[in-house]
């Protein structure tokens, strides 16, 4: 009886343990993009114009999507920049910050020895201080009579006046890396950690040089973090408008968060934001799909 | 504050004769660039347009509302209800700490003050109807959709003693005939402001002042209110167009020519904190609220002089003049309350402490332009940004507009915001 239990047991137990993780998903994703879907494809209040959702798909009306489709695509493309903008502003910032958070996560995992607590907790520390604030701290330092332009007027040496604020995408991305930078570090630094020593030691002993145990062993294992952490990163930057709208504020460097924001806020056009998260989606789906590749060929090398 | 007002809702539908100049226009063929797809937002994008039998109030059409059936004006001789928790509704800074505690003490009741970004949020969450809320500061573009969708609770004026301290234009506004619904909260005017030490160009003096947001010597230096009508509106207003609430398509094609050579050339910060970010030295040059304006030297550096601040408006009256209400919302639990809070709304020592507070000037006899600076109030070189009474005579209102009009002006908006 006993024997004949166990596989039974564990039959159910297995599914059991899913239930969690499966109600997680539809609470929190199945059911609120189900919603946004049912205002992308629903009306509007006719006196307070606010969307009315409408949950049975027979009835969906596609014209909100059509008409941010047309201005995507269309003969008016006047949402295609930012589209455009939003993937060179993530992708820069992304780079920049994997360019900045290999070599710490790097650093700590390899050669931090006794300090690895301490600076794990460092590298923690900004999570304790909200993202308003940082921004907000940027902006205080990149006015035109802040600390960074008064830096680099050396006590009044040189004559500057940098309009830090003054639309710039490299003001845009520079907030975007350091807001996202921390994100980064930690499933890099988690993934570097787990990489055996023994197998650089190995490496080396076989005769590779510092650079060829990098290259062909470090960094090949570490690739799964690196995907991980990019994607940990990137993807909130797709939906971010806040760091845009503090460091910027100009519409020369509107990203998609900022449209999406901006339809919510405007009576009658809140299932344009629909669309625009549809869009995110479809646009996510891609690193997404790579980094399912990326752990499948992980497994498989394992294997 | 701050720049609430800026926070108002869209508008939607205007008057016969604005729907049908622009019916009239489209089918003439004068369709600017662009018309069509200006317009199609309101045909294909299930805006959802308004009944036309939507009542649209004007100054050459004041309205008086009907009286609502389903929620009856309370009786006279009540007293607030004490021990209760009055329920009040609106922007963030647009009232005074002080003014909110000095009454919870007179009327031993508690107030709860909640905040919203911006009058369509505020309107989600009032049609709700679950919230309870008692007092809500709109304004009169929004009047009529409170209206049609009876969230409003009459105002029994017996309640309303210090209602004579108003202007007297505004006891029977043309918004609101008979103040059926509304008090009117603070009033303010839409101009220029500059800080001297930042802008070398004496803007007031020019001969076409608005010109200045286009002067490419100011190209990231400069912002403009995250408005949309007001935003517009200046535009118009620059090319001498004083129907603010044009809707002729010739003149749409014109405003966003414009606005999207601003765009271009000026690298525009577009927002509502004008009164912070200016005196920050984040830009010298701004598109403003008067309130905001004299709100500015409470933000400013110490180690910089006041002096430095100036605002214009048209001298000749001619340019965007508003004023937003306090509306009794027929869902809230305490009616007697929330009428003796909008009385005290109307009382002068109550409305000078929130004026000191948020800069936003009451319409009431006491305070005068000459009594404001005096008083310190108000320096002397912002006197510009004080609200005349005859400026109401010579000063533009933004209106509702009629839901295509209204569609168009958006996605004009809309491009210009999306930066394409």
């Amino acid at each position: 009886m006993a024997e004949a239990a166990g596989p039974r047991g564990a039959r159910w137990l297995w599914p059991l343990l899913a239930v969690p993780g499966i109600v997680w998903l539809g609470l929190l994703f199945i059911a609120p993009m189900y919603v946004v879907l049912a205002i992308l494809f629903g009306g509007v209040d006719p006196i307070l114009r606010q969307p009315v959702p409408v949950w049975n798909p027979v009835d969906w009306d596609v014209a909100q999507f059509r008409y941010v489709w047309d201005h995507v695509v269309g003969a008016q493309p006047f949402f295609r920049p930012a589209l455009v903008r939003t993937v060179v502003y993530v992708g820069l910032a992304s780079a920049t910050c994997l360019l900045i958070a290999y070599p710490v996560a790097y650093f700590t995992a390899r050669f931090a020895g006794r300090w690895k607590g301490p600076l794990l907790f460092a590298l923690i520390a900004p999570f304790w201080i909200s993202y308003m604030m940082r921004m907000l701290a940027w902006v205080n330092l990149l006015q035109t009579d802040g600390l960074v332009n008064r830096t680099l007027s050396a006590g009044g040496v040189f004559d500057v006046h940098e309009n830090w604020l003054g639309g710039r995408p490299s003001t845009v991305v520079l907030g975007l890396v350091y807001g996202y930078v921390p994100y980064m570090i930690l499933p890099l630094f988690a993934g570097l950690d787990r990489i055996p020593v023994a197998t650089l030691e190995a490496a080396r002993d076989l005769g590779a040089s510092r650079w060829e145990t990098f290259r062909r062993i470090t960094w090949r294992l570490s690739r799964p973090a690196v995907v991980v952490s990019l994607l940990v990163t990137s993807l909130p930057m797709l939906g971010d408008y806040f760091t845009n709208d503090l460091l910027s504020g100009s519409p020369d460097t509107s990203m998609i968060g900022n449209l999406i924001n901006n339809s919510v806020l405007t009576p009658g056009q809140t299932g344009q934001a629909g669309a625009f998260v549809l869009l995110i989606l479809l646009v996510s789906i891609v690193p997404m799909l790579l980094y399912v590749r990326s752990t499948r060929a992980g497994t498989d090398v394992q294997s | 504050m701050s720049g609430e007002p800026a926070r108002r809702a869209p508008f939607t539908g205007r008057s016969a004769v604005a729907r049908r100049s622009l019916l009239r226009a489209a089918v003439a063929g004068l369709a600017a660039p662009g018309l069509a797809t200006l317009l199609e937002s309101c045909g294909g994008g299930s805006t959802g347009s308004p009944s036309a039998r939507e009542t649209i109030p004007a100054p050459d059409n004041p309205v008086r509302w009907p009286t609502s059936q389903a929620n009856p004006m309370i009786k006279s001789g009540l007293t607030p209800e004490r021990g209760s928790t009055l329920r009040v509704y609106n922007y963030a800074d647009y009232l005074s700490p002080r003014f909110l505690r000095d009454f919870e003490d007179k009327y031993g009741l508690d107030v709860r003050l909640s905040t919203f970004n911006d009058a369509d949020e505020a309107l989600t969450k009032i049609a709700s109807k679950d919230l309870a809320f008692d007092v809500y500061f709109p304004s009169y573009d929004s009047l009529g959709r409170l209206v049609a969708a009876d969230l409003l609770r009459p105002l029994n004026h017996d309640y309303l003693t210090n209602a004579g301290n108003l202007w007297p234009r505004l006891r029977d506004p043309w918004y609101d005939r008979g103040a059926r619904y509304t008090i009117p909260y603070t009033i303010y005017s839409t101009g220029i402001g500059w800080r001297t030490d930042m802008v070398p160009t004496d803007v007031a003096a020019m001969s076409n002042p608005y010109d200045v947001l286009w002067d490419t010597h100011y190209a990231g230096n400069m912002a403009i209110l995250d408005d949309w009508h007001t935003a517009m509106a200046m535009v118009l207003l620059r090319n001498g167009i004083f129907d603010i609430n044009t809707t002729d398509p010739k003149d749409i094609a014109l405003v966003r020519d414009q606005l999207l050579q601003m765009r271009r050339t000026m690298k525009p910060r577009v927002t509502i904190s004008m009164y912070t970010e200016m005196p920050a030295g984040q830009y010298g040059l701004c598109q403003m609220w008067s309130g905001d304006a004299i709100n500015l030297p409470y933000y400013l550096p110490n180690k910089v002089s006041t002096d430095v601040l100036r605002f214009w408006f048209p001298e000749d009256g001619r340019g965007e003049v508003d004023n937003d209400l306090a509306v009794v919302l027929a869902q809230g639990k305490n009616p007697v309350a929330a009428h003796v809070f909008l009385n005290e709304l109307l009382d002068d020592k109550v409305a000078g402490t929130n004026f000191a507070f948020t800069g936003y000037q009451p319409p009431l006899l006491k305070f005068t332009p000459d009594s404001l600076v005096a008083d310190g109030l108000v320096p002397q070189n912002l006197a510009t940004a004080v609200v005349r009474e005859k400026d109401f005579d010579t000063g533009i209102p933004l209106l509702q507009l009629p839901a295509a009009a209204d569609a168009a002006y958006h996605q004009v908006w809309q491009e210009f915001k999306a930066g394409g």
